[in-house]
Order: structure tokens, then C-alpha cells, then sequence
């Protein structure tokens, strides 16, 4: 190991490309991330042993214990019981719904907040985090008598509503920030090419800011996915229910079923791992966006 | 910002109509004979005992009212649990559903005037007459949402009581008898402790350790102290047995090496699936296990009531209520006067469940009869003496954390007793007033 750092230092000037002849560290690094990456996947070896497993092997044998049959009742049971494609498909729409109008307001807030710099646009700001750190139990009660008296009450476009603002409260301070620091210049030429407020948003500052928002849309999906108290207040029918609510009615007053609640999260964890292994390319350049500039 | 403020506007409007709206809800509307639908919302599963009595009297609504649309839901425990209030408080709600027995939520929601007072047609229908007193007492609350006295607001349909699960397996191969008097029960365990066995599964982190010390202490007591702990009658003597002798027996038995000190961490599931694992040779808990047992349990078991108790913890299940809110409810009345009929009560009896009105006889498997009937033992001399944690809100996690204290051994019976005594006084007085 010493030979390979003592030997042959590179050449002034030009810095070493070879990936393999850069130390020892890198190997470490690597294993440091090998073991993480293990650690955050014990839970899903768990959910996915235990989700083919009868609730008797279960109980007999732990959770820790190897399934004697491939079992699948469990799977089935839950498909059918919970009737998951539609609760599938309340969740797509909600989730889908907020995450494009929780960016699209986003961007308009941040627009007049970063580039239109409203008057007070800091303690705008400063709320709007305020609103995005207020625990949801503080305002379920506020929301459900808003949405009863108005006649939105179990609906799914309560929950939309409810989570575009939460979201893009988010989306908000992030987007402000990022646009506070968009080049004047670039603003300065648009307008002296003629541009109006709203070609200047839609012509010069949507494409520059389009992986930050693509991350942000991700983001926001993937959150409204996983809620789940207010979609419980909310949706009381079961047609209209997501899919956190659906695994909940899986836990009954004193006794749980463990090996249809593994299957449960499994079935339901799917999708949101499809989603993100698609937009994965997305998020990694998202996330280098600014870096690379 | 003009748009803003119009929607400031409208939002404070909302709200103002709220409050006034809220102030005068709950009004009747007894007048829906010509209701032609009946919104039925109840979270048993679909194949327990209860979720296949219940299917059964779906069917036999549908037959007897033609051109009524049932349509049935079933919810998840959480929802209704967390939620029920502002289901029922909109129009939203369903026309009849299953819900918690106990003050704090039929008997909370009874005083907010969010449940249909069944009274009238408990007398008319003769449900009165089907129930034992023990069962109405969590089926009537008071204005006040005390249960025991005043209204019914709900009907139960099944009960639970806290019993003994043995495994026989186990029981003959240490050469033990089941036991019929504490004498014999403490045998028993100095028998299977002689074998390096530890006799008595245990779940101190939940609620299996309360409801020991509730069965010890019930061995000393009579109808009188349950009047006074559960329904506040006198007040309660923590230092003086029942309860004392409830402790120190606890503690005694956690010195013989009956109950596992290191079960003061476990979970009520964890003591379950060792029993079913064939590794505790009994435990004592509750009716809400023996279906689960009957499916997944290999090794052969059976239950006998806790040895030389007339009182023992239990009460009815959870009920069914009509919100005052409901758009049905003499269809809701029918429906429920289905499901106390012989035929589903032994329906529910024959998948494992404990009916309120079953006929034993009517019973095939020889276990479900055993359970039945031991239900019913205890029913008509009186003896369902409800939960310890249910006098006072929060008391669940204050018994909790006091047994923990006595299995392991950190804390002795008198100091268990006092942990306990406070908060029970001060909530009792918080109900009661005095």
C-alpha cells in the first residue's frame, strides 16, 4: 500500500485521470459506501423476506427465519382486499397533481420573490418557511372545517389544494434563493431585446432553471406519496383513499398481520421506486446543476 | 394582491360560518323511512369471526329490504380511531358503523351530541333482554359520556375477556395438570420452574402486564370495587387490597421466576408469537387472540378460565352506532337487530369470535364451545370487570410504565402502587368533578 503512494507523484502540472492509481482513501470511501448502502438496504431484506411468509410461519419461526413455503396469500390478499389499482391510481393523481402544480406555483412565487424582488420579499419568505415548518396535526382541524364548509370534505382535490401550497411553500424558498442569484445581466439583455415579464420568465429564466426543477418535481411527488395523515383526515372514502391509507387499514385494534403488512409496503413501495429509478438520471443532474458552472 | 385578499376574505368567512355552524349541529331528523341506501362502515377483516357475521347479515338485510343499495366499507382501526368525530360530524358520515366502546370515545362522542340515542329502540326491540348487565354498561353512558348508566348509544355484537391460554403439548410433557384453584395454579408454575421453564409469558411494554395485576387484585375483590374504580362510585384505596394484594402477588411472582424479568421490554406481540412458537407454556391475555391461534398454532392448545376468579378483566366488544348525522336510521335499527339474531350471533361463535347472545349448543368445534361457554360463565354471574387503564384518560401508559418497574425489579410494590395512585386521582377528579 505505501508503494502505491510513494511511487511515481505525478507529473506537474497535469493533474492524475487514471482512477485506479489515486490511493488508498478512494478504497476506503468505497468501502465506507459499500457498508452504507448494505445497512440502508437491511429494512427492504426484511420487508421482502417476510412478505412471502405465512402468518403462521411468521409466528412460529420469527421474523428473523427463513420462509419454509414461497407464500403469496399475503400479496394477493392485499391486491384484492384494498382493491389496489384504484387506490394506485389516487395516489398517481394526487401525487402527480401536486408535484406539477406545486412546481408551477413555485416558480411563479419565486419569480416575483427572486427576480421581481417584491417589497418585504425576506419576511415573504421567512413565512413561507414558517407555513412549510408548521406541524401538519396544527392544522388538520383549521383545514378539515375550510374543506367541510366549502364542500370539499372527502374529495381528492382538498388534498391537491392542501399539498400544491404545502409543497410549494418549499418550492418557494428554495426557488427564491436560487433566483436571487440568477445573473443580472442575462435579465438586463432579455430586456433590452424587448422581452415583457413574462417572456423573460418563460424565454430566459424556465430553461435555466429547468434540472433544478425537475428535482423539485420529483421531490414533491415523491413526498405527496408517502403522506399520510391528512389523506387519512381527508379521505374518508374508500374510493377516493391513497395507498398509505390502504396499508393502514392492515393494523387492526389489538392484533397486527405482520406477513400481509410486509406484502402491503412491498406492493406499495414499487411503484415509488419505479418513478424514481426513472427520473434517477434527472436527479443526479439536478443535483450537479449548479456545480458545474 | 387583490386576489389575495379576496381569498383572506372568504377563508375567515369559512371559518366564522364554522363556528356558527358547529354551535348548532346534531340535529334529528327522524322522518327517513324513505331512505334507499344504508352507508355501513365497520374494520373487522374480512375472514375473522365478526367480518364473517357481519357478511352474512349484510345478505340477509338485502333480502329483507329489496330496493335498499347496502353499501358497506370496510375501514382501516386508525381512521376510525383518530377520526371518527369529524366523519361523523359531516355529511360524510356513515349511517351506521362499528365503534370504540369506552368514555373516551363512544362515551365523548355520545356528549357532544354526535350519536343517535338508541334507547327507545333497545326497549322495543328487546336488546335489553340479550345483553347481560355487565355487557350494557359500556353500551349506556351518561350525559356526561360516563359509561354504566343513562342512554344506550350503542350495541355491542361480541365480547372479550381476559383468559388462560395453555399449551396442552407442553402441560404433558412436564407432567401438569390444568389447574382449577390458585393453589393448584402456583403449582403448576413451581413445576414448570423446577424444569428451567419460565411458566408465564409476559409483555411488560404493553398492556398484558396491566391486566395480570388487574386479575390478581379481582381475585380479592367484589362487584362493589369495580363499581368504585371503573364508574367512580367511591373513591379507591390503592394502598389496601384488592389492588395491594394485586402488587405484591405480581412481585411475588416475579420473584418465583413465574413471569421472565426480562420481559418488561417486550410487546403483547412478541408474548404472542413465543406462545404460538410452542415456547411459553401459557399465558394470560385476552379473546382477541384465539382466532390467530386457531390458524397459526401448531402444537395443540386450549384455554381455562384464570383459577378462583368470579370477576375477571373483559367487557363487550366495540359497538355498533348510529351518527346523529345518519340518513338511514331505522334501517341502521334493522340492521343491528340482524346482527343480535340467533343466526349470526352463532356464526360469529362457530369462526372463533365470542358472541353476546350465542347458544353454546348451537357451537361445533369443541374449543369454540369452550370459549363460548366460558364467556358466558363469566357474563351471568356478573363478572366482566372492564380494563385497568380504562377509569382515566392516558392511564394506559402510566400502568405501563409501573409494571415495567416491578418486572424488572427496580421498583417495589408500594412504590408501583403509588406511581399509580396519583394520576388515577387526579383524573377521577378531572371526570367527576369532586
Amino acid at each position: 500500500m505505501a508503494v502505491m503512494i510513494t511511487e511515481a507523484p505525478a507529473p506537474a502540472g497535469r493533474p492524475v485521470r487514471d482512477r485506479h492509481h489515486r490511493g488508498v482513501s478512494r478504497w476506503v470511501v468505497l468501502a465506507l459506501v459499500t457498508v452504507g448502502a448494505l445497512v440502508m438496504l437491511v429494512p427492504f431484506a426484511f420487508m421482502l423476506l417476510n412478505a412471502f411468509k405465512s402468518p403462521g410461519d411468521y409466528s412460529s419461526g420469527g421474523p428473523l427465519s427463513w420462509p419454509t413455503e414461497f407464500y403469496t396469500k399475503g400479496l394477493r390478499t392485499y391486491w384484492t382486499e384494498v382493491n389496489f389499482p384504484l387506490k394506485l391510481w389516487n395516489s398517481t393523481l394526487i401525487a402527480g397533481s401536486v408535484a406539477v402544480l406545486g412546481v408551477a406555483v413555485s416558480l411563479l412565487n419565486a419569480y416575483a420573490l427572486g427576480i421581481g424582488r417584491v417589497r418585504g420579499r425576506l419576511w415573504i419568505v421567512g413565512l413561507f418557511l414558517l407555513a412549510n415548518m408548521l406541524p401538519q396535526e396544527a392544522l388538520i382541524y383549521p383545514l378539515y372545517y375550510v374543506a367541510k364548509e366549502i364542500g370539499l370534505y372527502n374529495t381528492q382535490l382538498s388534498v391537491i389544494i392542501i399539498f400544491t401550497v404545502i409543497q410549494s411553500a418549499f418550492g418557494t424558498y428554495l426557488l427564491a434563493s436560487v433566483m436571487g442569484t440568477f445573473p443580472r445581466s442575462l435579465l438586463e439583455a432579455a430586456a433590452l431585446d424587448g422581452a415583457g415579464k413574462w417572456t423573460v420568465l418563460w424565454r430566459v429564466v424556465f430553461p435555466n432553471l429547468r434540472p433544478t426543477l425537475a428535482v423539485l418535481l420529483i421531490f414533491f411527488f415523491i413526498w405527496t406519496w408517502n403522506e399520510f395523515l391528512i389523506p387519512l383526515v381527508m379521505l374518508i372514502d374508500n374510493q377516493t383513499q391513497t395507498i398509505p391509507v390502504a396499508l393502514a387499514s392492515l393494523q387492526g385494534d389489538r392484533l397486527m398481520d405482520a406477513p400481509t403488512t410486509n406484502a402491503g409496503s412491498l406492493i406499495s413501495l414499487v411503484p415509488a421506486i419505479l418513478f424514481f429509478l426513472i427520473f434517477q438520471r434527472t436527479l443526479a443532474r439536478g443535483i450537479t446543476a449548479g456545480a458545474e458552472k | 394582491m387583490q386576489r389575495f385578499r379576496r381569498i383572506v376574505t372568504a377563508i375567515a368567512l369559512a371559518a366564522t360560518a364554522t363556528t356558527a355552524v358547529a354551535a348548532c349541529g346534531g340535529g334529528d331528523s327522524e322522518d327517513d323511512s324513505g331512505a334507499k341506501t344504508l352507508k355501513l362502515w365497520h374494520y373487522e377483516s374480512e375472514n375473522s369471526a365478526m367480518g364473517v357475521g357481519w357478511n352474512r347479515a349484510i345478505e340477509i338485510f338485502k333480502a329483507e329490504h329489496p330496493g335498499v343499495e347496502v353499501r358497506f366499507e370496510r375501514k382501516a382501526f386508525e381512521q376510525i380511531q383518530q377520526n371518527a368525530g369529524m366523519i361523523i360530524n359531516s355529511s360524510e358520515g356513515p349511517d351506521i358503523m362499528e365503534y370504540n366502546k369506552g368514555n373516551a370515545t363512544a362515551g365523548l362522542l355520545s356528549s357532544q351530541g354526535l350519536l343517535t340515542d338508541l334507547s327507545a329502540e333497545a326497549d322495543k326491540r328487546g336488546w335489553a333482554g340479550k345483553l347481560s348487565p355487565s355487557l350494557q354498561t359500556t353500551a349506556r353512558y351518561s350525559d356526561k359520556g360516563v359509561m354504566g348508566s343513562g342512554n344506550w348509544f350503542g350495541v355491542p355484537n361480541y365480547g372479550e375477556y381476559v383468559t388462560v391460554y395453555y399449551n396442552k403439548d407442553l402441560f404433558e410433557r412436564n407432567g401438569v395438570k390444568v389447574p382449577t384453584t390458585m393453589a393448584e395454579m402456583t403449582a403448576a408454575m413451581d413445576t414448570f420452574v423446577g424444569k428451567g421453564v419460565t411458566p408465564l409469558g409476559m409483555a411488560g411494554a404493553e398492556y398484558p402486564a396491566g391486566q395480570l395485576f388487574y386479575q390478581l387484585a379481582l381475585s380479592k375483590a367484589d362487584r362493589q370495587f369495580v363499581d368504585n374504580y371503573q364508574l367512580y362510585k367511591n373513591p379507591v384505596d390503592f394502598k389496601a387490597d384488592p389492588l395491594k394484594y394485586g402488587a405484591d402477588t405480581f412481585a411475588d411472582w416475579v420473584r418465583k421466576g413465574y413471569v421472565a424479568k426480562d420481559s418488561a421490554s417486550l410487546k403483547a406481540e412478541d408474548m404472542g408469537t413465543a406462545f404460538i412458537a410452542g415456547k411459553t407454556p401459557m399465558i394470560v391475555s385476552g379473546s382477541w387472540w384465539y382466532g390467530r391461534f386457531k390458524t397459526e398454532m401448531k402444537a395443540n392448545w386450549d384455554t381455562f378460565l384464570f383459577p378462583g376468579n368470579t370477576l375477571h378483566a373483559g367487557s363487550s366488544g366495540n359497538l355498533w352506532v348510529v351518527p346523529a348525522n345518519s340518513k338511514a336510521k331505522s334501517l341502521a335499527y334493522d340492521f343491528i337487530d340482524i346482527t343480535l339474531r340467533p343466526e349470526i350471533q352463532d356464526l360469529i361463535g362457530n369462526n372463533g369470535g365470542v358472541p353476546v347472545a350465542g347458544d353454546p349448543a348451537k357451537i361445533s368445534d369443541p374449543k369454540d364451545r369452550k370459549l363460548i361457554e366460558d364467556f358466558n360463565t363469566v357474563s351471568k354471574q356478573d363478572g366482566l370487570a372492564f380494563y385497568p387503564d380504562w377509569p382515566v384518560p392516558g392511564y394506559y401508559d402510566v400502568l405501563v410504565g409501573g409494571f415495567q418497574g416491578l418486572i424488572n425489579g427496580s421498583k417495589a410494590p408500594d412504590q408501583v402502587l403509588d406511581t399509580i395512585a396519583k394520576p388515577y386521582a387526579d383524573g377521577v377528579k378531572e371526570i367527576t368533578g369532586k
